[in-house]
């Protein structure tokens, strides 16, 4: 925890730089040879450390295992990025409660009557959450639609300018000029200020929720970096959507108010103070996922179920019909403001950032014989949901191996709008589309070379903002897109799409992913329409919806959330079993072919799944775990503590208790297990055995002396203790978790992962049967596993 | 809507059905069937409540016969200036009128008594409801056409920018006549350039009062509904603009391809130049790898490989 900011800042970028100096300093002409030059000189330095420091470990447990120092290491310490990789930035949460004297004193001063104002804290809260992810989505939401009003009117205005007199290139770079710009201020608040903030943030909270910390994951400073950078990447034009970094917004908004203060403004309400640890705190967060699914998409159960599904591993009814609450405020605070903002306060109309529209008419029903033409179209997104990935998967390998300055990625950023802003242009240009302007509802009509009285089809498409073109997909009356502009367009933006899932703006893939399905769904139903000659059942929109379903499933791969989530945005629940149909097929199918959860493991989190990977029986906790354990004695010299945690090269973050026998160097019995971040907190508070006796007045530590300090706890470096100090014993008995969880040796592995996922375990010491500390099993340890092409795969630890 | 009837009429249509079923069935014998069912009718109504006579009270006839007469004018209005449409100018006063004897149907109150109004009598005393389905069918004729747009606020004619919009139209189509007469009869389809370059002032004109039309109405209507303009008006802009466009080929925009290629491939050129260079110049990012603290931690992956491949 405390090692976190340092951790952070210890980047690649940093390290390259030193390093650079060092070789510009030792070596000036190797240094002008070339890149590949340099890189080989710089290899040495970490891997002669680090093989130093291996070997010093093993020289003090020579006993254990002689045999591993003969083996040569043979792997370069150094590797280029790969999807096979754990980082060690990311720490575990603690969700399991340090069930200390101090926590026990407290639980039992709580009366049955404090316990029931705790939990009605628990509903304020949520309503809290709902009401203010409601209010941040419709902030979101009028914002987006006044700047892209003006940009499309800015950009019409100058193009039937140019049109008539000549000169459309130069509307070309105005527009190109404008999305670059807009993106460019988007991606720099990104890059530069804070990088968490990029993509939708669902990955993100489901390695939260997961129980992985994420540095900066839920910081005010995120939750602003994140709403100003989705407004500007959707204005700025690109293809992305407003729905997904809803959710994390919604998560930010949660882990603040539980909270009650918020440490980016320097603010403590006091209130809430007993929400301050991790448990309550995901639980909470948990809530405000739901919140931002609900708000996203007027979908209050998709919202829940998206919690469930994704993330909460650990709910029970309570907690469920609590976020059931949050999800439902949420909704009807963005709906009731929303139609206030639109003038028809009592309408309700928009539930949701994105509405589907109505589903209601005759011909949008669905008969028996169509499910089978669905599950085709299944098949198909299915197939083009991984071929998404797999390109999406390349590219964001190449970015993460030679787009990683940040401003590279505010260039990139910036090129893909211009080019985005081109393509709409050049398609917009060639299209000879041309429908009548009488009795349409397009909102920015390009004339462009139609005739007077007649827009361009396919401007309907591209000149504006992703969320209308996928309604008017819906909804559009047949014959109002011709079969060659839908074509082109899915095609392109296909591409579109893909290069930019992964950029430095924060955006979601929701809404491209809909509206590429919607295009080529609606081709499919015009498709199917001329084959039938007309039948009144093959209404385009209904296929653009279906494919649009399709595309979203074979891209995200949910099944049950996502079903409901699109069940609730069309309103319609007879649609809820071809989409359900549609969804399962395109997962299915894409999983056969493809990637699943590529950003998490591009990432190289240790996230854990489920279940164990099912070929692991053989392994057992011996294999697993790591060993030697740094072990703490119950009475231990502050001297020790301070080393320990001031070592760098083993930032481990909780440490066993083992019973002080000073005058035996074996390891003695398991007692408890304490935290570094206590520890801390006891060093800065000086909780020393002689200080103790010497002044008895001074104040005993409360629990709430670590809440106060969660969950940023100060690095070591910044606790000074004095050489006499260094001296004094510190007593852990009061402050160690007595009762941590421990196995066997020969506990297998599937039996250690269900024990560590179901009760959101940190550490699990693993003993002899002498109750000797024999090593230990943290999340890192588990998530090395994974099922590969070929069989079991075991990761490599590596430093990012 | 439908009022509540006393039992034996609600029996009455049911038992002329089942009669005259029986008598399609029965075919031959079928005259002297539907002879039994109408004496049978006569009967029960004869039968029945004295006041309540298929007759109508003669004040009651006289607002029927005025409003099916006010129908029958405006439906030959409306049939007649369908194309090109001028169904707001010129049927605005039948309408006006139609609405005004609807109205006074449905406040006559009859002088007999209160169960029998006018109002009840003639809207809402059987199933098919004649009179409220054409007045409903005008009202939302009248509304789809959005006449309500183009007419003064006590719609008792035009309105002024309606009326200045018909005198520019008006004054474009003769520019239009005057220019073709002038070219005579044996003009190829292109050769429109006469027309093309006389009447563009008018024409432009025309379009700038349209769109500016079109944006005020947009300024001043709260839902999208308002925001089209009065048919006769959208019609007439359409007209012109389908001559001017399609018909004279006048508005040729200039299509300049070469610039917006050459722009368009610049900016497409440049993500490539970009990613060569960053993948040529910039440094691989390399991640360095720790070595896990464990027993076998080299033999693991060996060992499981061999089990199970």
């Amino acid at each position: 925890m405390a090692n976190v900011a340092k951790k952070v800042s210890w980047s690649g970028r940093d390290r390259d730089d030193d390093e650079d100096g060092r070789a510009g300093e030792t070596t000036p002409l190797l240094n002008g040879t070339g890149p590949g030059a340099a890189g080989s000189g710089r290899q040495l330095t970490p891997s002669s450390f680090l093989r130093i420091g291996q070997l010093s470990n093993v020289d003090l447990n020579e006993d254990i295992h002689e045999l591993e120092t003969e083996v040569p290491r043979q792997r370069p310490n150094e590797i280029p990025h790969n999807e096979k990789l754990l980082s060690l930035k990311y720490e575990s949460l603690d969700y399991d409660n340090s069930e200390n004297q101090l926590f026990l004193e407290e639980e039992r001063r709580i009366n049955h009557a404090a316990f029931r104002t705790v939990e009605i804290k628990r509903w304020v809260i949520c309503a809290m959450i709902g009401i203010l992810t409601g209010l941040v989505a419709c902030f979101i939401d009028i914002v987006v639609e006044n700047l892209a009003g003006l940009k499309y009117r800015v950009v019409k205005d100058n193009i039937d300018k140019f049109t008539a007199k000549g000169g459309l290139s130069f509307s070309l770079l105005l527009w190109a000029t404008l999305n670059a710009s807009v993106v460019m201020v988007g991606s720099l608040i990104v890059a530069f200020i804070e990088p968490v903030a990029a993509g939708s943030g669902i990955p993100q909270i489901k390695c939260y929720l997961n129980g992985v910390k994420i540095p900066h994951v839920v910081r005010l400073k995120t939750l602003v970096i994140k709403v100003c950078g989705v407004i500007l990447s959707v204005v700025g034009g690109l293809a992305v959507g407003k729905e997904g970094p809803m959710i994390h917004s919604g998560s930010v908004i949660a882990a603040g108010i539980s909270q009650g203060r918020s440490t980016s403004l320097k603010r403590d309400f006091k209130i809430f103070e007993y929400f301050r640890r991790d448990t309550e705190k995901r639980d909470f967060v948990s809530a405000g996922a739901a919140a931002g699914v609900s708000a996203a998409f007027g979908a209050p159960v998709g919202g829940v179920l998206f919690s469930l599904e994704e993330g909460a591993s650990f709910w029970n009814q309570f907690l469920t019909w609590r976020i059931f609450f949050a999800s439902m405020i949420s909704t009807f605070t963005l709906n009731s403001v929303l139609s206030v903002y639109h003038g028809n306060a009592w309408d309700l109309s928009s539930p949701g950032l994105i509405n589907f529209g109505r589903f209601d008419s005759e011909k949008m029903g669905y008969t028996i014989q169509e499910i089978p033409i669905f599950i085709f179209m299944g098949v198909v997104g299915g197939i083009l949901g991984a071929l998404f990935n797999a390109l999406n998967y390349w590219l964001t390998m190449f970015r993460i191996r030679y787009i990683h300055r940040p401003c590279l990625q505010v260039v990139e950023a910036m090129l893909v709008a211009a080019v985005t802003a081109t393509v709409g242009f050049v398609m917009i240009y060639c299209s000879r589309d041309c429908q009548p302007i009488q009795g349409s509802s397009v909102a920015y009509p390009l004339q462009l070379f139609c005739a007077d009285g007649e827009y361009n089809s396919m401007a309907t498409a591209f000149f504006n903002t992703p969320e209308k073109s996928v309604v008017n997909l819906f909804h559009d009356p047949p014959g109002s897109y011709n079969p060659m502009t839908l074509g082109m367009f899915t095609l392109m933006y296909f591409f579109l799409a893909c290069w930019t899932y992964g950029l430095t703006v924060s955006a979601g893939v929701f809404i491209p992913s809909l509206l590429i399905g919607a295009a080529w769904g609606r081709l499919f139903g015009i498709s199917l329409s001329y084959l039938t000659k007309g039948s009144i059942w093959a209404d385009p929109g209904k296929y653009a919806l279906m494919g649009a379903a399709a595309q979203l499933g074979g891209i995200v791969r949910m099944t049950l959330s996502l079903t409901v989530i699109m069940m609730e945005a069309t309103g319609n629940v007879t649609y809820g079993f071809p989409i359900m149909l549609v969804l399962m097929t395109a997962k299915i199918v894409g999983d056969y072919f493809g990637l699943y959860d590529m950003h998490i493991q591009l990432q190289s989190v240790p996230f854990l799944h489920w279940e164990a990977p099912v070929t692991s029986h053989s392994l057992t906790a011996r294999e697993v775990m790591s060993t030697p354990v740094t072990c703490l004695r119950r009475i231990e010299r502050v001297g020790t503590v301070v080393d320990i945690l001031s070592d760098t090269s083993s930032n481990h973050n909780g440490f066993p208790v083992v019973e002080s026998n000073p005058d035996t160097t074996q390891v003695a019995g398991l007692r408890g297990l304490i935290l570094r971040s206590q520890l801390i907190v006891l060093l800065k508070h000086k909780v020393f055995v002689e200080r103790a006796n010497r002044s008895l007045v001074q104040r005993r530590l409360k629990l709430k002396d670590f809440r106060d300090a969660y969950p940023r706890f100060p690095p070591i470096q910044s606790i000074h203790v004095s050489q006499d100090e260094r001296e004094c014993m510190i007593d852990l008995s009061e402050f160690m978790n007595p009762s941590p969880y421990t196995v066997p040796q020969e506990a297998s592995l599937p039996r250690v992962f269900k024990l560590f996922r179901a009760l959101g375990l940190r550490h699990l010491v693993v003993v002899d049967n002498r109750n000797e500390v024999v090593g230990m099993v943290t999340r890192k340890d588990l998530a090395r596993y994974r099922l590969g092409k070929e069989g079991l795969e075991e990761l490599s630890l590596a430093q990012t | 809507m439908a009022p509540a009837r006393c039992p034996c009429r609600a029996l009455l249509p049911a038992l002329a059905i089942a009669l005259l079923g029986l008598a399609a069935a029965a075919g031959p014998r079928q005259t002297p069937a539907l002879e039994l069912a109408q004496e049978l009718a006569e009967e029960l109504w004869s039968a029945g409540l004295p006041g309540d006579l298929p007759e109508l009270e003669p004040e009651c006839r006289s607002l029927l016969g005025a409003f099916a007469e006010g129908s029958a004018a405006l439906t030959g209005c409306l049939g007649r200036r369908a194309r090109p449409v001028r169904l707001c100018q010129g049927c605005h006063g039948h309408y006006r009128r139609l609405l005004a004897q609807y109205g006074s149907i449905v406040r006559a109150v009859g002088n007999s008594s209160e169960s029998h109004n006018c109002a009840k009598s003639i809207l809402t005393s059987d199933r098919l409801q004649v009179v409220v389905t054409l007045s409903e069918f005008f009202n939302e004729t009248w509304e789809a056409a959005n006449c309500a747009n183009c007419l003064k606020n006590n719609s008792e004619g035009l309105s002024n920018s309606t009326e200045e919009f018909l005198d520019l139209f008006n004054k474009s189509l003769t520019c239009f006549e005057h220019n073709l007469q002038g070219q005579g009869i044996d003009l190829s389809p292109n050769n429109y350039t006469e027309v093309c370059k006389n009447c563009n002032e008018t024409y432009t004109k025309l379009n700038d009062l349209y769109n500016h039309l079109q944006r005020m109405n947009r300024q001043g209507g709260e839902s999208a509904h308002s925001a089209h303009l009065c048919i006769d008006v959208e019609d007439a802009m359409n007209i012109t603009r389908k001559l001017w466009s399609r018909t004279f080929n006048c508005s040729l925009p200039c299509s300049d391809t070469v610039p917006v290629i050459a722009v368009s491939s610049f900016i497409l050129f440049l993500p490539i130049v970009f990613y060569l260079s960053s993948f040529l110049h910039s440094k691989q990012k390399k991640r360095i790898l720790i070595l896990p603290k464990r027993i076998q931690s080299n033999a693991n992956l060996v060992n499981i490989q061999e089990k199970y491949s």
